[in-house]
């Protein structure tokens, strides 16, 4: 009988291969609970029904002004991370597959990020970047969570490991170009994330990824937040001030305050 | 009543922050905090020395609390860590971390401060396996 069931086996070999994995969320009612109290922060009011939120969602571009963006984007970040309940569902949206991915023992980001890419928008891109390249430990996944569907520009591309791999070994002929041309020499290569409000997306923040200006007709809300195991090495996003342990283990309790017995003469 | 700045003049956890710095950052915390805010003192140079630290102590009656830059400026010995949070706790008071932007008020939070201390010491002894990479 092997010790990684199948199950674990496909969706570890899923994630290396492509460098993330998506899934259907079984805790599909906390999502909700997040997507309601944006509504209700933005709004001060509840929505009237399933279709008044989603498509507040969906068309929160002819509801706001681009200027008004950045603020609310900040206020709202701001407000949900005030809110204990936020970070300890999101852990538990995606808890099942960090268990295959990450273990059972991990390092939460101590903030939740709140992405609100509007139609046509290019003031709040991500340019092609690897985390990795800014400190990040490769040790880390990040879990990216859609508050709609998205698809086409309206998501993030990712490179996959292989393209990754061959990127990296010629990193050096790129030094003198900026990300523009750098996503221009991929841009047949990476993969736009199909994803579906419903389902998480975990992925190696180690692999080159980012966004482009949003030319669908609907607003993106993604989430995301950055996990990792609790003793695995970390990068310039440091233990306290960037991650904290959020569920250890009675073994590394019992190890962390073990004290070897003194032994002295009398 | 307000909060008293608490900063290092020395490494910490080898970490040397710039002490204007140190300030910058308990200042924006007690702006988003809206905790008022009492100007800052400065721990002598030499090392495991709280001399400043144990002022501030004898003075909680007349402030709400302690703003520092970070928690890794307590001291590293967990029962002198145990004994200031008792002190703090029993006096209604809170202890603020500006660069962490955790605070320090119930028995709750100190597991959870406790709990990242303990990693981190934990984390020294565990490999350091990446070339550049430097442990939390």
């Amino acid at each position: 009988m092997p010790f990684i069931s199948e199950e674990e086996s496909k969706v570890s070999n899923q994630f290396l291969n492509d460098g993330y994995i998506v899934q259907s969320i079984n805790k599909l009612q906390l999502v909700k609970k997040i997507k309601y109290e944006i509504y209700y922060i933005i709004n001060q009011k509840k929505p009237e029904s399933e279709f008044d939120l989603n498509d507040f969602f969906d068309n929160f571009h002819k509801k706001i002004e681009l200027s008004e963006l950045n603020e609310i984007r900040v206020d709202l970040i701001a407000k949900l991370n005030a809110l204990s309940w936020v970070r300890e569902s999101y852990y538990e949206i995606a808890k099942e597959y960090l268990d295959l991915i990450v273990g059972n023992e991990v390092s939460m980001q101590l903030r939740v990020n709140l992405s609100i890419q509007i139609p046509n928008d290019d003031s709040s891109l991500l340019p092609l970047h690897s985390d990795t390249w800014s400190g990040d430990s490769p040790f880390e996944c990040v879990v990216w969570l859609p508050l709609v569907d998205c698809y086409e520009t309206k998501s993030m591309y990712i490179l996959s490991p292989e393209e990754s791999r061959k990127l990296y070994s010629s990193f050096g002929e790129y030094m003198e170009i900026d990300s523009e041309e750098l996503f221009n020499k991929i841009q047949n290569k990476v993969n736009f994330i199909n994803i579906k409000y419903g389902q998480v997306l975990i992925f190696d923040q180690g692999i080159p990824h980012g966004n482009r200006v949003n030319k669908t007709k609907e607003t993106r809300w993604s989430m995301n937040c950055r996990f990792k195991g609790v003793f695995t090495p970390y990068g310039d996003k440091k233990l306290g001030e960037f991650f904290e342990p959020i569920n250890l283990k009675a073994a590394s309790k019992m190890g962390m305050k073990y004290q070897q017995p003194k032994i002295s003469k009398k | 009543m307000a909060y008293r700045g608490y900063i290092f003049s020395r490494n910490f956890m080898e970490e040397r922050v710039p002490q204007h710095v140190q300030n910058l950052v308990i200042r924006d915390y007690c702006r988003v905090k809206n905790l008022n805010y009492l100007l800052h003192v400065t721990e002598y140079g030499a090392e495991n020395c709280y001399i400043v630290f144990h002022q501030i102590l004898d003075e909680l009656d007349n402030i709400d609390g302690i703003v520092m830059y970070s928690l890794f400026q307590l001291p590293l010995d967990k029962s002198k860590r145990l004994g200031i949070y008792d002190k703090i706790l029993r006096q209604k008071k809170s202890i603020h971390f500006a660069v962490e932007r955790l605070s320090l008020f119930n028995a709750q939070s100190i597991e959870r401060i406790e709990n990242i201390w303990d990693v981190k010491q934990t984390i020294e002894n565990c490999p350091k396996i990446v070339e550049g990479l430097s442990n939390g």
